[in-house]
């Protein structure tokens, strides 16, 4: 794939907005953040009619091969959907969705700069003391993003849903994407499938935003622990909100490697933090369906991960098999326990 | 080969995360702490695979057998870690369908075997844990 070099944005951003002068680029730099898009920091410096401008920014590309099947556009679209509506999220500044300038389509975004988003950084022994308030953070922000009304968010850009159709329609997109990124025969997860389609989960409560990756290591935080802004919307969708509940749940995502969900909280700790902020109720079979699901949901990215690594022709990620290797044996280990099988 | 690949490569991980992670930064600090933990994993694995390869095979195999599902070994056993994984392969797709006519039927001997599949699932997940997973 082609190098993003500061030359190279400093004649497309010159040749994108005529009017500024002087542009500079300093610092450009990737960024160890995700496994499905390329994630870039770095300064810009212009003049206009109204002055020196100086800027912060980051910037997102999409990759040729990717572990997940989204774009640009998506969580471009999605970020702009969500800001003002009392979930914080960093301000979308640029799409360019022609991949011919940047070697693929990029985004480009506000820089929060100054604060934490790792996930391991949290089961340190500094923070231990400020899990509880982290709590309340990630899950009163993802219970607050649950009673959006979805009415009044812009979300044509997503699939159609109705609270009767997104549990059939998440496992079917899951379910083409493991047919998809085919690695091998995978009983357990198939068993999963069958077993979330002879028990179908009421419909949803509510229609929502759902993120779709809301765990640690998707939000910002300060030093004192508090949600500065949440990250990674490239699989928003339209759905029940229990969805992102179930996957902040998941074993595999437990970073401290014990029973605390997302290394942060008990699992009870953050339904009934969940429950208060969204004046929803996790009804405990809808959300067991939900836990299920999500596992097939991860199994599908960890498969594609695979699978990206296995097929690309360009370079390939490491991340991509390390996350495969890391990941999909824990993922049937879940599945084992949500089934009563483990 | 001497020393022992899971050692050496045991050592070469720590190594790569003591000596060289530190050196670096951003996202090149990150591939090579990933790269590391890989090269655990190999360690772990190394030494491992082919015995539970071939141990998961010859449980699936039976399995199959009682639900009447017949898959021959190879008449002389290859052992290589890419032969065992392809006849694992083989093996699990054949489980699957099994799985899957067995959940059909509602009598004793369909959930005894459907039983007896699943305490092999679970066995194999252990068999196949990684130390540094999360769950």
């Amino acid at each position: 794939m082609k190098a993003l070099t500061e030359a190279d944005m400093t004649a497309y951003l010159a040749a994108r907005f005529p009017d500024w002068r002087d542009v500079r680029i300093e610092g450009l730099h990737r960024l160890p953040l995700g496994a499905s898009r390329e994630t870039y920091r770095f300064d810009l410096g212009y003049s206009d009619g109204e002055g020196a401008h100086s800027d912060r920014l980051i910037l997102r590309r999409d990759p040729p091969v990717s572990n997940v099947d989204s774009d640009r556009n998506h969580e471009y679209s999605a970020y702009r959907a969500i800001h003002g509506h009392g979930i914080p999220v960093p301000r979308m500044i640029l799409l360019e969705e022609d991949p011919g300038p940047m070697g693929g389509a990029i985004s480009i975004a506000e820089d929060l700069r100054g604060y934490h988003n790792s996930e391991y950084q949290l089961q340190e022994p500094a923070w231990q003391d400020k899990l509880p308030h982290i709590a309340g953070q990630m899950w009163g922000a993802m219970g607050r993003l649950a009673a959006v009304p979805v009415e009044a968010l812009d979300l044509d850009f997503m699939v159609p849903a109705t609270p009767e159709s997104t549990a059939m329609q998440e496992l079917d997109f899951w379910e083409a994407t493991l047919d998809k990124n085919d690695v091998g025969p995978e009983p357990i997860t198939r068993a999963a499938i069958r077993w979330l389609r002879r028990n179908p989960p009421p419909p949803a409560q509510k229609l929502a935003m759902v993120h779709g990756d809301f765990r640690a290591g998707n939000f910002l935080y300060d030093d004192d622990g508090n949600l500065i802004a949440v990250l990674d919307w490239e699989m928003a969708h339209r759905g029940d909100p229990l969805e992102d509940l179930a996957w902040s749940l998941a074993r595999v995502f437990s970073f401290g490697k014990d029973d605390r969900r997302s290394g942060i909280a008990p699992r009870e700790d953050a339904i009934r933090i969940w429950e208060a902020a969204s004046g929803l109720t996790a009804d405990p079979a809808a959300l067991h369906w939900w836990e299920l699901l999500n596992c097939v949901k991860g199994q599908g990215i960890w498969n594609s991960c695979a699978h990206a690594w296995t097929t690309t022709s360009g370079e390939r990620e490491v991340i991509h098999a390390y996350a495969a290797w890391w990941l999909r044996n824990a993922q049937d280990r879940a599945i084992l326990e949500l089934m009563g099988h483990l | 080969m001497k020393p022992s690949i899971p050692v050496a490569a045991a050592d070469l991980a720590a190594r790569l995360r003591a000596e060289i992670v530190p050196e670096l930064t951003g996202f090149r600090a990150n591939n090579v702490a990933m790269g590391s933990a890989m090269i655990d994993m190999i360690a772990e694995e190394f030494d491992r695979a082919a015995a539970r390869l071939f141990d998961e095979n010859e449980a699936v195999r039976g399995l199959l057998e009682r639900g009447g599902v017949a898959i021959a070994a190879p008449a002389r056993p290859d052992l290589r870690i890419s032969a065992l994984e392809a006849e694992n392969d083989r093996l699990r797709a054949a489980l699957i369908d099994l799985q899957t006519a067995l959940e059909t039927r509602d009598d004793t001997d369909a959930r005894a075997l459907d039983a007896d599949i699943w305490r092999e699932l679970a066995r194999s997940v252990e068999r196949r844990r990684i130390a540094s997973a999360n769950f």
